[in-house]
């Protein structure tokens, strides 16, 4: 996710008032992965989950509002990224996309609207990620976009645990100001570009929503085999390292 | 309904696509071909320090292509010893050979910073080397002719084979190395008397001969000269093409002596023309060859103190390089090997200077004669500038004085062209034992000293550095103790020349690193060539000289220098021995790149390209010039310099 700035649109076009009589039936991918994960195994090593870094696109950043005019997802398969497996689409937006947001993404009006909308981009999207964890840089926006169309038009939410980079960065930050003293620079950025620079990973151009779920799957794999020392074992391992982030749905 | 497949590789493998696109060998495969590699490619981050191979557990499944960081390849014996083979960095490959092999891995491959991989699948690996001819040739030629070779080969020399002097040499000298001069070379119409006068001016035992299209089309020798000419009673006016054999065996000049050998056996000849590039540019003989079995240092050393003619050390010197060479091939260090050429040079100064008190009768007073500079530093490598100085125990009365002077300035006059004709260049700063300046009595020699260390100008102190590497090489070696005796107790306490001196040291700032083919200084310059002498080493003499003389330290080796420092608490254990191995390895860097430039035929110089560096020895270098920067930190400590 990449915006900086928030701004209102005008225009959304489905219709609240008309979801609410019409409670969609729970898509099957939905369910069973809500099955899935009520009976999850967290003790298995990284290597043996498969996990999807995903990235979208918006309009903006009211959730209420705007919308996804991108979904980008890689794999990660024991702990490698896999080059052949992965997902990109544009969407088509309901609204006009905002100049000021083309100016970001570089996905123009014209473009986005010979895209499929999201609600046939949801069911394939679905399939894709399947049982996989999922993985983004401060994944909760995302999420929040996500799982509102989800519930709008396939009556349902994503059970899936989610792992922010944005927060396994910040864990391990705090981990490197135990033993330096850079802990006072107050000017530090999570930002995924800065990040990336950081860290010395492969940078890539910015606000393609695939390049930036790949950018998040190589900070992913750095973050995996760096905090704790390279202690790192399982998801339950994962999950210690940073005590303070908690699976968010 | 809306399929994932068509709408993603554009986007996705451009990330593989264009590193490829940079990549050797992968950049001359067809874009069609680096898209299908690039889909089938995985990603792998192995954090500093992990162990992504492990020799001779490692199955190896993937070639990994290095896409941001850094790995070292390593052996390990049985005894546990390790041998570092290489470093490989950005765009580099490891995993091909096991794959080719079918083998497990044969090296530990270890992460040396944070690194990026893609992997790249055998069957996909395998694949392209089978439909792709020119991919698979430059693994091939990286491997028989790089690496398997130089790996293997390495590891067999130190392991099995002692070191028996001789025999192996047979399989390590190129021909070209023993080729003495250019080949002499007459035409076909040439007369028989000509030739034979001509073979006897030079003292040679053969001559080529050239056809009408410039070519050589023959030769003739000695034994030609009995068998067709004598024996037969051929008037000597007859052109040589009657007796000459043709056409002429030749032999590449990159085959070793051992081919050479065999080529003569198995003909029954005893001379071969050389070739190279299609031209021939010497001849060799069985005799060069067998002399080669006794090409030992032992061997040479013996050569020359036994020799009594002046004339004949010429060629002798000229057999220096030739027998370093094969000391490099089993391992020696450059610090091993500059201290032989040095023990080699030193015994030629010897002979030279007693065969001319041989020949100018004995000097009237006792004299001992200074090298200096890397001579003095016992660090020569080849053909280096001579730097040398005579001083003379002082004359007694005028008469004595005038008699020394005149003896000891034609003598100094000799033994300077002596040495030039050794093949010793004069120096081009007329320091020399010729020049009446650097020709005195002791008495001088102090007052020199003295001059430079009670008045030091900047000038002054900048000129005269290679003086304080003297070292007595012949003679009366006491007159060069006293002398060096007299220095220490003129340098103790004087803190303005010695600060005057560590402030010299900071002349050259090292550079910072390489990137790509090119050296980067740390103002973010880029060049394309590295002083090594200067910005390498110089730094390092600088700094063990200013800290010998500030401790009274009799030395002038640097190496042997920095370690009385050591003993002496002078300075750290950690700084002397990091300061040792850069050196050291600077050292051999440039020792090896004079000597491909000497077997090239060009004069050696001590400018290196980074582009023919491999990665490991960029990483070394690099290494090496932040030592230095902590060497001149230490200096700064050392003589408060920040506080100036």
């Amino acid at each position: 996710m990449s915006y900086g700035v928030s701004f209102p649109s005008s225009l959304a076009c489905s219709l609240w008032p008309m979801d609410l009589f019409r409670k969609k039936p729970e898509h099957p991918v939905l369910a069973g992965s809500r099955q899935y994960f009520a009976d999850f195994n967290q003790d298995l090593p990284l290597e043996e989950y498969d996990f999807v870094v995903l990235d979208t696109e918006l309009t903006g950043l009211n959730a209420k509002l705007d919308e996804i005019v991108s979904i980008g997802a890689v794999k990660i398969r024991g702990l490698r990224i896999d080059l052949e497996d992965n997902f990109y689409s544009d969407v088509c937006p309901c609204q006009e996309v905002p100049k000021f947001s083309t100016l970001i993404h570089r996905i123009s009006p014209g473009r986005a609207k010979k895209s499929p909308p999201i609600a046939e981009i949801l069911p394939s999207f679905l399939e894709y990620l399947g049982n996989s964890l999922i993985i983004g840089h401060n994944i909760g926006l995302d999420m929040a976009f996500l799982n509102r169309d989800l519930r709008n038009n396939l009556g349902g939410i994503l059970y899936n645990p989610c792992l922010d980079t944005l927060r396994l960065a910040r864990i391990y930050r705090e981990e490197q100001w135990i033993n330096y003293y850079e802990r006072y620079n107050l000017a530090v950025s999570y930002n995924l570009k800065d990040l990336s620079e950081e860290y010395g990973l492969p940078v890539f151009p910015e606000h393609n929503a695939l390049n930036d779920a790949m950018q998040a799957a190589y900070l992913f794999l750095f973050l995996v085999h760096k905090l704790r020392h390279g202690n790192i074992r399982t998801l339950k391992d994962l999950y210690m390292a940073g005590r303070s982030w908690r699976w968010m749905f | 309904m809306f399929t994932r497949k068509e709408n993603v590789h554009a986007l996705d493998t451009a990330v593989v696509t264009s590193f490829l696109q940079k990549t050797l060998p992968f950049n001359e495969l067809d874009q069609h071909t680096l898209e299908n590699l690039a889909r089938h490619a995985t990603i792998d981050f192995f954090p500093k320090g992990a162990k992504i191979f492990i020799q001779d557990v490692t199955e190896v499944k993937h070639i990994y292509l290095i896409q941001k960081g850094g790995v070292k390849l390593y052996l390990q014996d049985e005894s546990g010893q390790t041998t570092l083979k290489d470093y490989r960095g950005e765009g580099a490959v490891f995993g091909a050979l096991a794959i080719i092999r079918n083998a497990r891995s044969s090296l530990t491959v270890e992460a040396i910073e944070d690194t990026f991989c893609f992997l790249f699948t055998k069957k996909a690996f395998l694949e392209l080397l089978n439909s792709h001819p020119g991919f698979s040739q430059y693994y091939l030629k990286t491997f028989s002719e790089n690496y398997i070779k130089k790996s293997f080969s390495e590891l067999r020399k130190e392991k099995l084979t002692p070191k028996t002097e001789g025999a192996l040499y047979l399989f390590t000298v190129k021909v070209n190395d023993i080729i003495r001069k250019k080949p002499e070379i007459i035409t076909p119409v040439e007369t028989i008397k000509n030739a034979a006068k001509r073979m006897t001016d030079l003292g040679i035992g053969s001559l080529l001969i050239k056809n009408e299209y410039g070519k050589i089309g023959g030769i003739i020798t000695d034994k030609d000269l009995r068998s067709k000419v004598v024996a037969r009673g051929l008037p000597y006016h007859s052109p040589v093409e009657m007796i000459m054999t043709s056409p002429v065996e030749t032999i590449s000049a990159n085959k070793v002596c051992f081919d050479a050998l065999l080529t003569m056996m198995s003909k029954q000849i005893h001379h071969l023309a050389v070739e190279y590039e299609g031209r021939g540019i010497g001849v060799i003989t069985s005799h060069d060859i067998l002399v080669l079995q006794g090409e030992s240092p032992v061997y040479l050393f013996k050569e020359i103190m036994n020799q009594h003619s002046i004339e004949q050390l010429y060629e002798l010197s000229m057999r220096v390089p030739l027998v370093v060479r094969p000391l490099i091939e089993e391992g020696a260090k450059a610090n091993n090997i500059t201290r032989m050429i040095t023990v080699l040079n030193d015994l030629i100064l010897d002979r030279i200077l007693t065969l001319m008190q041989e020949e100018l009768g004995p000097p009237p007073v006792p004299f001992c004669w200074l090298v200096m500079g890397s001579e003095g530093r016992k660090e020569q490598t080849f053909r280096t500038d001579q730097d040398n100085a005579l001083i003379y125990q002082d004359p007694r009365d005028e008469e004595e004085r005038e008699a020394a002077r005149v003896y000891f300035r034609m003598f100094g006059q000799e033994a300077i062209n002596h040495l030039v004709k050794c093949g010793y260049p004069p120096c081009q700063g007329g320091n020399m034992a010729s020049n009446p300046k650097w020709n005195q009595p002791l008495s001088v020699w102090k007052k020199y000293f003295e001059h430079w260390i009670s008045v030091p100008e900047p000038e002054e102190v900048l000129n005269s550095t290679i003086f304080f590497d003297f070292r007595p090489a012949y003679g009366q070696m006491g007159l060069g103790y006293k002398l060096r005796d007299h220095l220490n107790s003129l340098v103790r306490g004087k803190d303005m020349f010695l600060r005057y001196l560590a402030q010299d040291c900071f002349r050259t700032k090292p550079p910072l690193s390489f990137f790509k083919n090119f050296i980067v200084d740390r103002d973010g310059e880029h060049k394309n060539r590295l002083d090594l002498k200067a910005r390498g080493l110089v730094p390092f003499w600088d700094f063990a000289r200013v800290m010998a003389l500030r401790h009274g330290i009799d030395e002038t080796n640097t190496l042997g220098r920095l370690e009385l420092l050591k003993e002496g608490g002078h300075m750290p254990h950690d700084l002397y021995s990091k300061a040792r191995e850069s050196y050291e390895f600077q050292m051999q860097l440039r020792f090896l790149n004079q000597l491909k430039l000497m077997e090239a035929g060009e004069t050696p110089h001590n400018y290196i390209n980074p582009a023919e560096l491999s990665d490991l020895e960029k990483q070394t270098l690099k290494g090496a010039f932040s030592v230095i920067t902590n060497l001149q930190a230490f200096l700064k400590e050392t003589f408060k310099l920040n506080l100036a």
